[in-house]
């Protein structure tokens, strides 16, 4: 346990009453995850006010989404969480898809559940990679590193890109997997229980580790709710929310998988947590890839999904209503996405990814709004870092694992 | 942790050990400028304009499709009518690489599946012109590709596989390769 130390906010007019001691932290600092800036208050080594400053990865993703349509738009969000793109792409498309009412087959909901669960665990081997060394443990990294290399190589196999890959496209998936990638996929499943295992022999009950993580940002339940941590920071604390089990998408109902849970809420237990979620991500995989011959043939693509070149309207061959004249004419123009709002979330690795589209009929979004969990999570960093040292900053900003590209959008 | 565990740190030593079985395993490095590890096909590198086998010139109709879909507006695109022999021939065709997000829409929605990202990425450049890609840069990125492959070539994205041949264009869906 970590010594906690005492802090004496000394007021303004108080006979001991001294300046701060201010240090920014960031934007390029290495060990805050891209461009995160942290103003630092500090009494000796232990921190009194933190305040983090974003902002300097800005690029008005949701206003640029307003200037194209709805397929150019699935493209941006690649580059909301540039390490798990795949599963950004996913809550886009569901998000376009509920708009316009569209069942997609069960194969492209296989592959999406698929490709969804490698990007959560490249994500989470990533943050195990850079958390590690940021935290003093070098081979971690590098072992992550390799693993991840492997995955990365099968989205080049199945899109033909190793990072933005937009394999997922409003109606189902762009490509069907070939036999080639299905067996390189068995044979990674088959192997990475074991690689799980080398990591945790590394590190789990390492003296170094525990002293740097145990008691270490420590989050009740209630407050962890309070500050709408999602994903595993929530899972952390003990509250089982995970939006695959409580409001499953894509082909989550079919699959069995446990929402693993941590019991008190500090930074060992959500490394816990996400080392448990990378043994179910494989689990979900396997028993995805092992109902896939079952739809063996089917399109991977619904049977009205638009066009790549999304056109704004599209001809009805029957009778439509009429927007003025209220009866039914033949032959009539429906816009291809109908106008309407609508409010998608799905588990990302990082933590519950919310997208509100707004749309009124004309081919483009009217409003695309993400709610993005590395947004919400930065800001409960003041409140988690409060009777920390410096050296903590960097374990609980890795503990939440943030990524910048989504939190500035 | 108990106090055996304390004085002899047994965890540590599980650690050297796992890293010491680990020096006699394969190396996984690549050491990359002396040696490359094979592009997947499909990979979406540098843009090319197909040079038809049987015409010897772009197969590029003009239809403008992949200048509509692209999501960062990077290809501009000029089309004549021949005075003669009353075709459409495209005047200027210009990639600005460095606006490309590599998508691939468009060699996706080009019916003549005359444009490609081709399975190469050593192309940086010093300057900006090097890599504003016109259309005589484009058919020569087609003929250094095309020689390193085997032939016929048949992108992956020209014919997506698992979408169904009604959706495609006629070319598309009797497509062969190059």
């Amino acid at each position: 346990m970590a010594p906690k130390v005492e802090i004496v906010q000394r007021q303004f007019g108080h006979p001991e009453w001294e300046e701060p001691f201010v240090v920014n932290m960031g934007p390029q600092h290495p060990s805050t995850h891209g461009v995160l800036r942290l103003y630092l208050e500090l009494d000796g080594e232990s921190v009194v006010r933190c305040d983090p400053r974003i902002g300097y990865l800005h690029r008005g993703l949701e206003k640029l989404s307003e200037n194209l349509t709805y397929t150019q738009a699935m493209v941006l969000t690649d580059r909301l969480d540039y390490i798990s793109s795949a599963a950004n792409n996913v809550g886009y498309c569901l998000a376009v898809e509920k708009l316009m009412g569209l069942e997609v087959p069960r194969r492209a909901r296989l592959l999406r559940t698929i490709v969804c669960e490698m990007a959560r665990i490249s994500s989470h081997l990533l943050w195990l990679a850079t958390h590690a060394l940021d935290i003093g443990a070098m081979t971690v990294f590098l072992y992550c590193f390799r693993d991840r290399e492997w995955l990365l190589d099968i989205y080049e196999k199945i899109c033909g890109a190793r990072l933005t890959v937009s394999y997922a496209r409003v109606g189902g998936v762009r490509l069907d997997f070939t036999q080639e990638i299905v067996d390189e996929l068995y044979r990674f499943t088959e192997e990475f229980p074991g690689r799980i295992t080398d990591y945790e022999t590394l590190i789990d009950i390492n003296r170094i580790w525990l002293k740097r993580t145990k008691g270490i940002a420590v989050v009740p339940p209630e407050k962890a709710l309070n500050m709408g941590l999602t994903g595993p920071s929530l899972r952390g604390s003990g509250i089982p929310y995970d939006v695959r089990k409580f409001k499953p998408y894509d082909a989550y109902d079919e699959v069995e998988f446990e929402v693993p849970v941590g019991k008190n809420g500090d930074t060992y237990d959500r490394y816990r947590v996400r080392m448990e979620e990378l043994r179910q991500a494989n689990r979900i995989i396997r028993q995805c890839l092992d109902k896939l011959p079952e739809t063996e043939g089917e399109p991977v693509i619904a049977e009205g999904a638009p066009d790549l070149l999304m056109p704004e309207k599209k001809k009805v061959p029957e009778a439509a209503p009429h927007p003025k004249r209220g009866f039914l004419i033949k032959g009539a123009e429906v816009p291809v996405v109908p106008p309407g709002e609508v409010y998608v979330s799905i588990e990302a690795p990082k933590g519950e990814l919310g997208y509100y589209i707004v749309s009124d009929g004309s081919g483009k979004p009217w409003r695309v709004r993400v709610r993005a969990p590395s947004f919400v999570h930065i800001s409960a960093i003041p409140e988690m870092i409060k009777g920390h040292m410096v050296a903590d900053i960097i374990a609980v900003i890795g503990t939440l694992d943030v990524v910048l590209g989504e939190c500035d959008r | 942790m108990s106090l055996t565990r304390t004085v002899f740190l047994t965890e540590i030593v599980k650690g050297l050990a796992l890293t010491l079985r680990k020096m006699f395993s394969r190396p996984v490095t690549v050491q990359y400028p002396e040696e490359k590890k094979p592009l997947a096909p499909g990979f979406r590198g540098r843009h090319a304009l197909v040079r038809d086998p049987h015409t010897g010139r772009e197969r590029c109709i003009g239809c403008l499709r992949c200048a509509k879909v692209c999501p960062s507006r990077c290809i501009y695109i000029e089309t004549e009518r021949d005075p003669e022999t009353r075709r459409m021939v495209v005047k200027r065709y210009e990639i600005e690489v460095l606006r490309c997000v590599f998508c691939g829409y468009c060699e996706e929605v080009c019916p003549v599946n005359a444009l490609v990202l081709t399975e190469f990425y050593e192309y940086a450049g010093e300057s900006r012109e090097e890599v504003y890609f016109d259309k005589e840069k484009l058919l020569q990125n087609w003929d250094e590709f095309i020689m390193s492959q085997r032939r016929p070539y048949l992108n992956p994205y020209w014919k997506p596989r698992g979408i169904p041949e009604t959706r495609l264009p006629v070319f598309k869906r009797k497509a062969e390769g190059v």
